[in-house]
């Protein structure tokens, strides 16, 4: 006796081991991802770049690293999405900077860096704005906020129609920028000529060499 | 945005000097249509504002801007090209609201005020400032407290923020991120702008008082204060139009005689107009209030002849200005007298002022001049170095004429005898005799009689030196006959 051909003829042993191998090599890349997502979201990976270290210095210095309660926020906390999905794509539009890391100018020089931050700020707050502030939302849920001051709840109620947190609450973490709405990138260039000592123009001659 | 029409520059300004004919004496009403304020974000700020900050929004609401409609945003809205502006809350807006923003609508306020020596409070001692600012001082000194009067020259950093060394600050002479020179706020205390509260002597209290211009303290000690202080209530503050003789009659303010409408003399904004003297300096001169075609204005020293319309003179901040007219210190006593005849009779004033001005003559005379000269053959003969306050007779030489010789000075001219005296040309007398002269005689050594006995010999005011031997009881000392 044998199983009907109609039935059977499909489910062959090669099909059989494919399907298992299939799933298993499907679980096992899911968590790579996880896995992959989530190591590349340490602060330690993204600081593996000596670039990043210069954001890094001063995301120290601020709540986002040091909070009373312990609660630290890592670089994927607020710059990568939730869900592996997004986490990962986040992480193939991230390659970007990779390239620019290896091929674009020299951000591990402190004056190239500074330089080029502005355009860096403003496509993060981008990022930001067009996500709703989501990273945001994953430790900061707005009807729980009280804060310090008399009427922080109260602002975070009746205040926000149409904001999204990112709109308010800029230059948190990382050096002081201004909004792209008001930023001079000539007044930007002599500052950082003053802070690292160089001629003026200087900075207007390394921004132009790349 | 004039006034009106035939509206120009210190319009008032010129009609004083020249003919004192009869003006409207009351505070410039703002003439602009009222279409021009009122922002439609204004409304998002006070709403927010209630909740952060709530002070300053609930001080907006009990002022006359928000009783006429202007809000946060018709005084801090910005161009996204301006220096200092800032994206805050999806609007363009700048924190600083400078004289210009103030003078969109307050024209005529604006317009008296540049140029004054208020608005020039920086300019005028910028180059001088470091050397007891930066060497005797160091720079967190400056924040703290020459700007804080004279105003910060306000650094906008590149990365838009305003630097913290020279913001914040309400000096009167501040020099803004637009250029323009000074801070309202420094007499009018944002955001409630209080008539009332910048007529107070207490306006002036946080820059005029202390050693070297002690005039809180003059006029408390005076009787314009005394009477003050008993009347205050009948001082009508809140009123609209506050023409002294008029409008009040109890007591002056500072405001009173040195910016307020008069029977006949209009207010102003330029606090020095009607001064006649020079009294923060070695040696007070009478001086000319010179008027440039560009508005601007600048005190000059009435030593020589005025400069003629036309004439080009360097200004305090380094640029050139044509002369357009010139007030002389006789226009200027004129328009102070105004004030004083609202109370007293005309001869009373007069002799007022002889008593006044023989005081500063004095000092001129007795110290100021003299003191001067010793200094002046000091750094000649290179016995002081070309630095400021390395040397302890510096120290003598400046507290003589910028402290004790200032307040000596202001309490003559505003009613103080105590401070006229003991706490001024007192201690000048004491300085001089006790302290400045054998400092600069041990200085001097084998030059003594050509850099110091010369100059006292040439000053009458110093011969009762000749005559030791004069015996008198004030020390508590004297002999009586027969002992």
């Amino acid at each position: 006796m044998t199983a009907p051909r109609t039935s059977s003829g499909f489910i062959t042993r090669p099909v059989l081991i494919a399907l298992a191998v299939g799933s298993l090599g499907g679980v096992l890349f899911m968590a790579f991802l996880i896995e992959f997502d989530h190591y590349a979201s340490q602060n330690s990976f993204c600081t593996t770049c000596h670039s990043m270290s210069y954001a890094d210095e001063r995301y120290r210095q601020t709540v986002h690293y040091n909070s009373a309660s312990g609660v630290r926020a890592s670089c994927g906390d607020c710059h990568v999405s939730e869900g592996i999905f997004a986490a990962t794509w986040d992480h193939v539009r991230g390659g970007k900077d990779l390239f620019k890391q290896l091929f674009g100018p020299d951000y591990d020089d402190p004056v190239i860096n500074a330089l080029h931050l502005p355009e860096a700020a403003f496509a993060a707050r981008r990022w930001f704005r067009d996500r709703d502030s989501v990273t945001c939302r994953r430790c900061h849920l707005q009807d729980a906020i009280q804060g310090t001051r008399a009427d922080t709840a109260a602002i975070h109620r009746e205040e926000t129609e149409g904001k999204s947190c990112i709109d308010c609450h800029y230059n948190l973490v990382h050096r002081t920028v201004p909004d792209k709405s008001t930023f001079k990138r000539e007044a930007w260039n002599r500052m950082v000529e003053e802070q690292f000592g160089l001629d003026p123009g200087a900075a207007d001659r390394l921004l132009g060499g790349h | 945005m004039s006034i009106k029409p035939l509206s120009v520059p210190f319009r008032s300004l010129v009609l004083v000097l020249i003919s004192f004919a009869a003006l409207p004496s009351v505070a410039e009403k703002v003439k602009l249509d009222p279409g021009n304020w009122g922002h439609e974000a204004g409304s998002d700020c006070v709403s927010c504002h209630a909740k952060a900050s709530s002070g300053l929004a609930q001080q907006w609401r009990d002022s006359a801007h928000a009783a006429a409609g202007v809000n946060c945003m018709d005084c801090h809205q910005a161009a996204r090209s301006d220096i200092d502006a800032i994206e805050h809350e999806g609007q363009v807006i700048a924190t600083i609201v400078s004289p210009k923003d103030c003078g969109r609508c307050h024209v005529k306020e604006l317009e008296e005020h540049q140029g004054s020596v208020h608005a020039e409070a920086y300019s005028i001692i910028e180059k001088r400032l470091p050397a007891l600012a930066d060497n005797v001082g160091g720079s967190p000194m400056r924040a703290a407290s020459c700007d804080q009067c004279h105003g910060s020259q306000v650094n906008v950093r590149g990365d838009g923020t305003l630097d913290p060394a020279t913001w914040p600050n309400s000096g009167i002479g501040r020099i803004n991120p637009d250029g323009s020179k000074g801070s309202c706020s420094s007499c009018h205390g944002r955001h409630r702008f209080s008539k009332a509260q910048a007529r107070e002597p207490d306006a002036c209290v946080r820059c005029h008082s202390g050693p070297d211009s002690p005039d809180k303290e003059i006029f408390e000690a005076s009787k314009h204060g005394m009477v003050y202080a008993a009347h205050r209530d009948e001082m009508n503050l809140d009123a609209g139009e506050w023409v002294a003789g008029r409008d009040y009659t109890a007591a002056p303010t500072c405001v009173t005689c040195h910016m307020g409408a008069a029977g006949k003399l209009p207010s102003t904004h330029d606090v020095g107009l009607r001064n006649a003297w020079s009294l923060n300096t070695p040696v007070s001169k009478r001086q000319f209030l010179v008027i440039f075609e560009d508005g601007h204005k600048m005190e000059l020293a009435a030593d020589e002849a005025a400069p003629r319309r036309g004439t080009e003179l360097r200004r305090a901040d380094g640029t050139l200005g044509t002369v357009k007219t010139v007030a002389t210190p006789e226009r200027r006593r004129q328009a102070m007298t105004l004030v004083c005849l609202e109370c007293h009779g005309k001869g009373f004033t007069e002799s007022f002022m002889k008593q006044f001005d023989s005081v500063v003559e004095l000092y001129n005379s007795k110290f100021g001049e003299p003191a001067r000269a010793i200094m002046a053959g000091l750094y000649d003969r290179g016995l002081l170095t070309p630095t400021p306050f390395d040397e302890p007779i510096e120290f003598m030489y400046w507290e003589l004429w910028h402290d004790e010789g200032a307040r000596g000075r202001h309490g003559a001219s505003m009613m103080s005898p105590n401070h006229a005296w003991w706490e001024g040309m007192y201690l000048v007398g004491r300085n001089f005799y006790s302290a400045f002269l054998p400092g600069a005689r041990a200085l001097a050594k084998e030059h003594t009689g050509t850099l110091v006995d010369a100059v006292l010999r040439g000053s009458e005011h110093h011969r009762w030196l000749d005559q030791p031997d004069q015996t008198s009881a004030i020390l508590g000392l004297g002999r009586r006959e027969g002992d």
